[in-house]
């Protein structure tokens, strides 16, 4: 069985929740490289025929010289926007390679930490803490909160704000009934949604045609047909259902009160379509699908929830038996923040008890160790022989009380 | 992560776009010497053109060639993060936390305040009441939206910012060696922290009287009556006598340590007189005591769930792995189904484990001590009894189970 207490590091699986910390980059980094060998493609082989036509037409004399000059021009044109785009690429390139380098380091330091009791551990991870709070605010589309915070606490490098502040505009304007954005979104990433055969652009597609059907007008309708036919049938063997709802919507004007068909209607789709759309964008560039502070939370406050952070009893929040300090501080679980939170998770497994030695019980059935209420008591000034109640006040003699024994 | 910052620094320097850039502009000039030719001679255009397809095709397959380049250097890369940084499964499946999206943001607020962090709190506090958060159903909150959530409007986050901000001005005082604000607020809630069994007031005082004592060599306060050993004596006459009931005995040591005050290193009370850690012991204890006073931890709750939390994933991810075929979720279970080990500072309760039936004990299943001082869970108590007088399974005393009683731990 596992020790109860520990302060033992391992760095390797302590680093799960910095996993995105280190592929986002990498995964930008492919993403930046595709735009600049797609770019490249493209103008190049549009240049090289531009060349070869010009040559041609000005060995056949079809065209006159100032025609070619026109040409070469164009070419030249061609050849600086390929420039330019190629060098914004490097510049992304160059952000995010030292950003990486900046991450790297990050976590570097936690292999240079001995155990959990390293002075250095606790700012550690402080700052993970700060950028799991980002990554949260991000995902909640609170920008202006996480841009505040990571710049106090100087962290730019290691949140990704502007992937965030991207993903939560589109899906914004998913939300307010808008596909054009996302469609874009799409249109980007065509081949890596097809390796992973995402359904967001035909549910994209989808939502399109019921909005042309919605209108009831009918240059929209046959609009529709023609947009179904574009983009809806092709896929009618991958998503037999939906083809199917497509072509019967027609005869189902909105207000229908067939069920299958005003679902169709309802705004509630467009929520769908936003979480869809969050999903997929966080499955391509390798992100969890949950802000990791709740996978850090969820799992932290079982850890350290016991049976008696919820527990009915008077004031056991504050409990002075399992510390060095007279005082003690609140238990986080315990503490107004958490507390609630808290309630419909499971408590911590326990094997052994973890009590104070040499207790004892008083009169009023509470248990504490003998010295330590010896020393309260004399901090409180009380006559030999007596002692308090360190939670309740109340003030017994010595000899009243009972020894227990935890076993 | 040595063996990855190797393989990221030879992708910064072999495989980067900064080669492909300059084979583009090799192109340009290709272009704009040829556009100068017909420009100069516009009979030899064609001529021009056609000696500059091949140069023009070769050029970009030297482009081509220096992104392959990049491709590789990006490959190898993506490798050394394979196996330097291998790709964990996060418990995803299951988000109980997502029903309480309010709950979060309130924590996060309280946790910002708490953090001094003022200005951004309240950037959150606006943002997050211009857009509250969606909570999404769970299997333990299946209808998030009829429940209660505790919002932002009742966080009252302004008192908190005052109280706390209030908190930062006095350890800002502390950290300048200046007693009295903190003292001012000690005396304000003695009876409180006397309730506590906190000795701060008296604490902070003695610090005072030794920081005084010190003289202006150490403590950098004007040279006058009211510092130096005079100072320090003056102050005792002023502030001690209140705490002479509690702290006789550490009064006595202070005022016995003016006798030794030319040779305080070597007397008996040169501990006493060592300020070394003193500042960061009051800081600390005043930070504990204010935040007590609040009901809150001294901690932020907020970090020590996190970090406890980025504790324990490695073994509930092991689990999670072993459960996963008995479709058991760790997240809807009552107890956790393994045991966390976490650093003794992150155990703040006393646990009970009974000895018969190995569960901890709860409200409903209380610890009840025999008379003869063992402890058992009043379930274990109740199987062994069955009612009747029974034997102690720690030692050879009987007893009935009436008498056994209820303890708080």
């Amino acid at each position: 069985m596992a020790d109860h207490i520990t302060s033992k590091l391992n760095q390797d699986t302590h680093l799960i929740l910095d996993q995105p910390l280190i592929r986002l980059p990498f995964e930008l980094l492919r993403k930046n490289f595709k735009v600049a060998h797609f770019t490249v493609e493209k103008e190049g082989s549009a240049v090289k025929t531009a060349v070869r036509e010009t040559a041609n037409a000005s060995l056949t004399a079809s065209s006159s010289p100032d025609e070619v000059l026109k040409n070469v021009d164009s070419m030249l044109a061609r050849m600086k926007g390929l420039k330019r785009k190629l060098a914004a690429c490097q510049e992304e390139e160059t952000r995010l390679q030292q950003q990486s380098v900046s991450r790297i380091r990050h976590l570097a330091q936690l292999y240079e930490m001995q155990s959990l009791d390293d002075v250095k551990y606790e700012e550690w991870s402080r700052t993970r803490l700060d950028r799991l709070l980002v990554d949260y605010l991000l995902r909640h589309g609170y920008k202006e909160s996480a841009s505040a915070l990571s710049k106090e606490k100087g962290i730019e490098d290691l949140v990704d704000v502007e992937t965030f502040v991207q993903m939560s505009k589109i899906r914004e304007s998913l939300r307010n009934q808008r596909v054009n954005e996302a469609l874009a979104w799409c249109a980007e990433n065509k081949k890596e949604l097809r390796k992973m055969e995402s359904k967001l652009e035909f549910m994209l597609r989808f939502q399109q045609y019921i909005e042309l059907v919605r209108t009831q007008e009918q240059s929209k309708l046959l609009e529709s047909i023609a947009h179904a036919k574009k983009y809806l049938l092709p896929f009618k063997d991958l998503y037999p259902k939906e083809v199917q709802q497509a072509c019967g919507l027609l005869a189902f004007p909105p207000g229908t009160r067939a069920e299958a068909y005003s679902e169709i209607y309802s705004p509630h789709r467009w929520t769908i379509l936003a979480n869809l759309f969050m999903q997929t964008h966080n499955t391509l560039l390798a992100l969890p699908p949950v802000p990791l502070l709740h996978i850090a939370l969820s799992a932290g406050l079982s850890a350290l929830k016991t049976p008696s952070c919820h527990s009915s009893h008077l004031s056991s929040s504050i409990s002075p038996t399992s510390s060095s300090c007279i005082t003690t501080s609140v238990c986080p679980i315990c503490s107004t923040e958490l507390n609630d939170l808290a309630r419909n998770v499971p408590y911590a497994n326990h094997t052994k008890s973890h009590v104070e030695s040499d207790l004892v019980m008083l009169p009023n059935r509470r248990v504490y160790a003998t010295q330590r209420l010896e020393e309260y008591s004399r901090k409180a000034g009380l006559a030999d022989g007596m002692i308090k109640d360190l939670r309740t006040g109340e003030v017994f003699k010595m000899e009243n009380t009972k020894k227990v024994y935890i076993s | 992560m040595d063996a990855l910052y190797i393989e990221l620094a030879k992708l910064r320097k072999d495989a980067t776009l900064t080669q492909s850039m300059a084979d583009v502009d090799k192109i340009i000039e290709q272009l704009e010497r040829a556009k100068e030719c017909i420009v100069q001679d516009p009979n030899s255009a064609s001529i021009t053109l056609t000696k500059l397809q091949n140069p023009i095709k070769s050029g970009f397959d030297k482009v081509t060639e220096d992104l392959t380049k990049v491709d590789r250097g990006l490959k190898a890369y993506g490798k050394a993060l394979n196996k330097n940084f291998p790709v964990k499964a996060l418990p995803t499946e299951y988000d109980a936390l997502a029903s309480h999206p309010n709950l979060i943001n309130r924590a996060i607020a309280m946790h910002m305040l708490r953090e001094g962090q003022f200005s951004v709190a309240s950037t959150f506090l606006s943002e997050a009441q211009e857009y509250p958060p969606q909570p999404e159903p769970t299997v333990g909150t299946p209808n998030p939206s009829e429940e209660d959530d505790g919002d932002l409007t009742s966080l009252k986050s302004r008192e908190l910012q005052e109280r706390f901000s209030n908190m930062y001005q006095i350890l800002h005082e502390l950290k300048a060696r200046n007693l009295h604000p903190a003292i001012e607020w000690a005396r304000m809630n003695s009876e409180e922290l006397e309730k506590r069994g906190s000795n701060l007031e008296f604490e902070l005082s003695k610090l005072q009287y030794v920081w005084l004592f010190l003289g202006p060599e150490v403590n950098g306060l004007p040279d006058d009556i009211h510092n130096g050993y005079m100072g320090a004596l003056q102050y005792a006459r002023d502030h001690f006598g209140r705490f002479q009931g509690r702290h006789l005995l550490d009064i006595r040591k202070l005022s016995a340590a003016l006798i030794y005050r030319s040779n305080l290193r070597d007397s008996p009370y040169y501990r006493t007189f060592d300020t070394l850690t003193a500042w960061d012991d009051v800081s600390a204890s005043f930070t504990r005591e204010f935040c007590s006073l609040l009901g809150l931890s001294a901690e932020s709750p907020l970090y020590i769930a996190a970090t406890a939390g980025a504790i324990a994933l490695p073994t509930l991810l092991k689990l999670a792995s072993i459960v996963k075929e008995k479709r058991t979720e760790w997240t809807t279970q009552n107890e956790l189904p393994v045991e966390i080990a976490l650093p003794s500072s992150m155990i703040f309760h006393a646990i009970f484990v009974c000895p018969v039936s190995k569960e901890q004990t709860t409200d409903t299943n209380p610890p009840m001590m025999m008379p003869c001082g063992h402890v058992v869970a009043k379930e274990s108590l109740q199987k062994l009894s069955k009612g009747s007088r029974f034997k102690c399974p720690y030692c050879p005393n009987e007893s009935q189970p009436k008498d056994a009683r209820e303890i708080i731990l």
